[in-house]
């Protein structure tokens, strides 16, 4: 432990960390280069300062001289010790004949390592294996989670003379203090006044060098020689050009022999994916495999960073070693797919959690990885398509999806890298109702009460009769409300100042029946999955067995059930049991129900509406003020909309029902019409090229109008002839008899008034009937089956107003509007 | 098999456009302001942008709804191939939750290869369809929902549509619902909690207008110019059908056509049928071709109907015509006897028949839907004694009598009383 930070801060001091400021520059647009994914701070910017000795590379050394004992047992998992049946050889074939193509002797070489590993293995199968979280290996600390290079041959001798520090490509002097850049195409790096002319600051943006720029315009370019006649490359230039390899540590522990190995989840360069180097690929592109293999500790050579694009673009001082990793690549199907960052975050808690889940589904891994190693040697021999030999159905669950890796990305799509955002389509992205808003405005005082009350429920140590009904129209963030409270309360059970609780979310609109509601809290609580009726008997024993004294073992229980209308049936049973729990003394059962309706308690039986009326919450609807601050907190930093436009969209949603939501995709279907009209829109575009395109309300109004208006009144005056007099004779009908419901044979006698009196030819009954149920599946009319054809009842579906101002300046039929 | 001759080509060449929706719709897609355009934006920036987004299509049956769909996504799984999966779903067939979600993920595990099982339940398509949603999007893959007859989803709790919708309130979810509906009232439908997650993009689809249809007439059935045909029959072709579009008594037909159903539905039929009405002979379409596929498509069933009548079966509606005119309030078989031996003996018409043979007519009036019983209660009871009651109004009789070849005279008389 002593020696681990000493090192870790003296690397540490070496770099001097730097910030620049950047001044615009226009990348360059004759071809497609992708830049840097949000890069606020550059890669280009490299700052290596000092040169860092080098830590002596581990590979010389003979295992038992590396065999430090490690010293920090502390952060070990709490069972150090268990037995696992990894067989090691498992990855190996698709592997060599992967990375294999330059040289055969390096395949002679893990041949012979792996027959020798593999034996080895066998040997000690059975023996235990010490798994650590952290291991000192040659003075450097390497922890599971690590990413690091890993020797490729065990014969590499150029390896020694490895360079930490990257010299200049001109002066062939290390940077020492002077400010080094990278070219975003070679990968090179200049010091600033070595170029020609010479840089005075960093540019923002791309930049790439005189020398690839000119190989580019198609001369030959020769760099300078370096003055002691070879040049030494850097592990970052090997890596790339498949010398080395990257791997992510999973997982690290000493053999029962004493030699240390890891786990490794190996990293692979585009080149050499199937479908090669793509065009839009960066060049410290690295991608993820699912592809592992367990490595000597021997062969590692030093530490490197894999980094996802976030903190890629925060990274600043890492030095040559950053790599960006955003797809995970999968050797089997050849598919690329985006590494989800939520994910894991939330394998982590689960981590953390108990070490079974880890060990066991470490334990199934060789069964599945034999697997797949099998089908795929399969698949080569016949070259089929897609192997039939998945035993289990994608869809039938139990405990997991079959067959998922199956789906991925042939290739990158291009229109993901090399797209620049314009500020209409970051609106349109905040706007998103998916993404989740970084804070939630207007809603403190809700979230405040909920906290409380969650706070209360779960201190007190009996809890009872924990019941909370929340109450809002859709859309005022009921839900979104209370999930946020449920994050701020994990944060502080992680920091230990309230007790830990289990939290089980249900919506009511989700389950295939009311009853069904005991096996997703059965199955959330213990993780089996059984019957309604038996889920049921063993939530009653657990609720409600006073004589087993386990109080300090069952956690406190918050259970949130959404849409909780749905879970009415016809003798209530299902919420009476439900909110009876929470009263038995050792329940330990906290309710939250959220519903629209305000009076659903009311309608209950009252045994029920006692155990729930009693704690309620309301979320009103929000006012304008609310629904624009929402809007303008979401498009904080983005300028694309005008103020007043957002202030109608608002006002006129919080005229009509208060729903965020609402507002929200008002918002957005305005800035993509605005999108589309800059975008589609010919005579448009110069003023989009010039200016920026801000959503006037104009955009808004359409929006609001899509939203809100059915479009009756565009079909009536777009319809047949036969049809406008139809409605005409509808609307004149309904004004002489005052009865809005009329038949068909009375209205037909009036249409063929009409037709006689005006010179229009009279189709026939059999036609007119035709028209008139047309018009009813358009639900512009309400009307019978045609089968009861004279006897049929008719009935206007939309005020009569809307049908005459629709139909009173017709230009086909002028005579109309005297009928009207 | 002998080669046909280039008249039985441009006729199965032109039925094979009139059947193919795809080839009618193809010149709505060029303006900006097209629903195809619009669509399309829609879709392939929710593509682009991974976003979900949720649109209607309304309109009338018949203009094209469906076809403009199939139009952008042919041509957005040829911009973007391997990145949509499109999966189908028919509110006619798939309105219930759980058998819509079994669809959904049957398609998805055809499109993707899974193995599908039937067994599993609504718990596990649900789980399925939100894993796949999330695993498609981050493969870069959006998923696009069509479903059809969008109005019948809406039926009782939505909870397909809820969990469709609110699967899709994910950042990593890319998904597109469509819904296509001829209800224009469609999202109305939709419950609160539901509505409140469908984004509202509607686009509307309409009947074309007047010079639409002439481009569409000419688009559909002038013959393209270079092609297998002989080049003196396709000028021969083209020019006679330009004449015929610039006739004002074609332009009368247009009108009467679109007077009652302007669709392009009604158009395609039209068109149909007067190109199997074309003479194989001189292998040009002619006027008359186009009038007499008017007649066949503008028909007048109940008038048909009275004319394939016996005389017994008129004196019978003519009974129920006058007791309906008497205003009598039990009106079944047995009343119209009676009325019907009451004509017999006031006018000694010739045609009395016994009451079997009436029964018989009576029967047989039924099958035909011109009278049908009051109600449904009473299957029991035998017909004669059912009240029924008359489909056809006065107006139609008169006019079918009227065109009755051999129509007794004391009908008429009858008729023009009590009128």
């Amino acid at each position: 432990m002593a020696d681990t930070p000493k090192t870790k801060k003296s690397k540490n001091l070496n770099r001097t960390p730097e910030q620049k400021q950047k001044q615009p520059t226009s990348p360059p647009d004759h071809l497609i280069v992708p830049s840097t994914p949000n890069s606020s701070l550059r890669r280009s910017i490299r700052l290596t300062a000092t040169a860092t000795p080098p830590p002596p590379s581990s590979l010389q050394k003979s295992p038992h001289s590396t065999a430090k004992p490690p010293r920090n047992y502390q952060n070990a998992p709490k069972s150090p010790s268990f037995t696992i049946s990894i067989s090691p050889t498992s990855p190996e074939p698709t592997e060599s004949k992967k990375r294999r193509k330059n040289t055969e002797n390096q395949d002679m070489d893990l041949e012979k390592k792996r027959i020798l590993r593999s034996a080895k293995a066998n040997a000690i199968k059975s023996k235990k294996r010490m798994y650590y979280k952290k291991v000192v290996f040659d003075g450097v600390e390497f922890s599971a989670g690590d990413d690091v290079y890993v020797k490729r041959r065990e014969d590499a001798s150029s390896d020694e003379e490895d360079p930490e520090v990257e010299e200049c490509r001109v002066c062939f002097k290390p940077s020492g203090r002077r400010i080094m850049i990278e070219c975003d195409d070679c990968l090179n790096g200049f010091h600033l006044k070595c170029l020609r002319p010479p840089l005075k600051d960093v540019p923002e943006g791309d930049w790439i060098c005189n020398f690839c720029t000119a190989r580019k315009s198609g001369a030959m370019v020769k760099f300078p020689e370096p003055p002691n006649g070879k040049r030494l490359r850097t592990a970052r230039e090997k890596l790339l050009s498949s010398d080395l390899w990257a791997a992510h540590i999973e997982s690290l522990w000493k053999e029962a022999d004493g030699t240390y190995w890891f786990r490794a989840r190996w990293y692979i360069i585009p080149e050499e994916t199937s479908s090669g180097r793509q065009p839009h690929n960066l060049r410290r592109e690295l991608y993820q495999t699912n592809d592992f293999a367990d490595v000597e500790m021997e062969s590692i050579i030093r530490h490197c960073y894999v980094m996802n694009p976030k903190e890629f673009a925060k990274a600043g001082n890492e030095g040559d070693d950053v790599f960006l990793c955003e797809y995970e690549y999968d050797i089997r199907w050849r598919s690329f797919k985006r590494i989800a960052e939520i994910d894991n975050n939330d394998e982590d808690g689960e981590e953390a959690d108990g070490d079974e889940d880890w060990n066991s589904c470490e334990g199934s891994d060789p069964d599945t990885e034999d697997n797949i190693e099998y089908e795929e040697e399969n698949k080569r021999s016949t070259l089929t398509g897609p192997s039939s030999a998945h035993p289990m159905a994608a869809n039938s669950r139990k405990g997991r999806i079959f067959g998922l890796q199956k789906i991925g990305a042939k290739k990158i799509p291009e229109h993901v890298r090399c797209h620049k955002q314009t500020a209409l389509e970051k609106a349109k992205a905040t706007l998103l109702l998916a993404t989740l808003p970084k804070s939630l405005p207007c809603r403190d005082k809700e979230m405040d009460e909920i906290t409380a009350f969650i706070k209360g429920a779960i201190c007190d140590d009996q809890c009872l009769g924990r019941c909370l009904y929340i109450h809002g129209v859709p859309g005022t963030g009921k839900t979104m409300s209370f999930l946020s409270v449920m994050r701020n309360l994990r944060s502080e059970v992680d920091a230990g100042s309230i007790q830990p609780y289990c939290f089980v979310e249900i919506n009511g609109l989700k389950l295939a029946s009311p009853e069904n509601i005991y096996t997703v809290i059965y199955e959330a609580l213990s993780g089996h999955r059984v019957g309604w009726k038996k889920a049921l008997y063993s939530l009653n024993e657990r609720f409600s067995n006073e004589t087993k004294c386990r109080k300090e073992e069952i956690r406190p229980c918050i259970l949130l059930i959404d849409e909780l209308d749905l879970l009415v049936t016809r003798n209530q049973s299902v919420l009476y049991n439900i909110l009876d729990w929470p009263n038995k003394p050792n329940s330990k059962l906290i309710v939250i129900g959220i519903a629209n309706t305000m009076d659903l308690p009311e309608k209950l039986l009252p045994r029920i509406s006692s155990r729930m009326g009693i704690q309620r919450l309301c979320f009103g609807p929000y006012n304008y003020l609310q629904l624009q601050e929402i809007i303008l907190s979401r498009l904080r930093g983005i300028d694309a909309f005008e103020k007043q436009a957002i202030e109608f969209a608002s006002r006129k949603v919080a005229a009509v029902s208060g729903d965020a939501r609402r507002a929200l995709e008002i918002c957005r279907r305005a800035a993509e019409l605005a999108d589309y009209r800059c975008k589609r829109l010919p005579s448009l575009s110069n003023s989009a090229a010039t200016g920026k395109v801000l959503v006037g309300m104009a955009d808004v109004e359409v929006a609001i109008k899509e939203m809100f208006q059915a479009p009756h009144i565009q079909v009536i005056r777009s319809s047949s002839k036969l049809s406008k007099i139809f409605l005409a004779a509808m609307v004149h009908e309904l004004y002489k008899t005052g009865m809005g419901e009329t038949t068909f044979e009375k209205l037909a006698m009036t249409v063929s008034c009409f037709c006689t009196s005006n010179g229009e030819t009279f189709p026939g009954y059999d036609i007119l009937l035709k028209v008139g149920c047309k018009l009813g599946e358009c639900r512009i009319l309400l009307c019978e089956p045609a089968a009861k054809h004279k006897l049929q009842k008719l009935q206007l579906n939309f005020p009569s107003d809307d049908v005459i101002f629709a139909l009173k300046d017709s230009e086909e039929l002028p005579w109309l509007a005297k009928y009207l | 098999m002998a080669r046909e001759s280039p008249a039985e080509q441009a006729q199965v060449l032109v039925k094979s456009r009139i059947c193919n929706p795809n080839f009618i719709f193809s010149i709505f897609s060029n303006p900006p302001d097209s629903n195809y355009s619009k669509l399309k934006y829609i879709i392939s920036s929710s593509l682009t942008e991974a976003c979900n987004n949720s649109v209607l299509l309304l309109g009338p049956r018949g203009c094209g709804k469906v076809a403009i769909l199939e139009l952008v996504l042919e041509d957005l799984l040829e911009e973007y191939p391997d990145m949509i999966s499109v999966i189908k779903l028919n509110g006619l067939l798939h309105c219930d939750h759980n058998c819509a979600l079994k669809e959904i993920s049957r398609q998805l595990c055809q499109e993707h290869q899974l193995l599908f099982s039937k067994m599993a339940s609504f718990d596990d398509n649900a789980q399925f369809m939100v894993s796949m949603l999330r695993e498609c999007g981050l493969a870069h893959k959006t998923i696009i929902f069509v479903l059809d007859e969008f109005d019948l989803f809406a039926q009782g709790k939505q909870l397909f549509l809820y969990s469709l919708l609110d699967a899709m309130q994910s950042v990593t979810s890319q998904a597109v619902v469509i819904g296509i509906s001829c209800r224009l009232d469609a999202d109305q439908l939709l419950e609160k909690r539901v509505r409140s997650r469908f984004s509202h993009r509607k686009l509307l689809f309409l009947p074309p207008s007047r010079e639409d249809t002439e481009r569409l007439l000419e688009h559909i059935l002038l013959l393209p110019t270079n092609s297998s045909f002989p080049h003196e029959y396709v000028t021969a072709f083209n020019v006679k059908l330009l004449k015929i579009f610039a006739d004002y008594k074609f332009k009368e037909i247009v009108d009467t056509l679109s007077y009652s159903d302007s669709t392009v539905n009604h158009l395609q039929r039209f068109l149909f049928s007067t190109v199997s009405h074309m003479d194989l002979k001189s292998g040009l379409l002619s006027l008359e071709n186009f009038k007499a596929a008017l007649s066949t498509i503008q028909r007048q069933p109940k008038l048909e109907v009275l004319k394939d009548c016996s005389i017994l079966e008129l004196y019978i509606l003519v009974c129920m015509k006058r007791l309906e005119a008497k205003e009598q309030e039990l009106r079944n078989f047995n009343a119209i006897m009676k009325e019907y031996k009451s004509i017999h003996d006031t006018f000694q018409t010739s045609n009395y028949y016994a009451r079997n043979v009436c029964l018989r007519a009576f029967e047989h009036l039924l099958q035909r839907e011109l009278i049908s019983f009051e109600d449904n209660r009473g299957h029991g009871q035998s017909a004669e004694f059912r009240p029924v009651k008359l489909l056809i109004s006065r107006p139609e009789l008169y006019q079918g009598l009227k065109s009755y070849p051999s129509c007794p005279a004391i009908l008429h008389k009858l008729m023009d009383r009590d009128g």
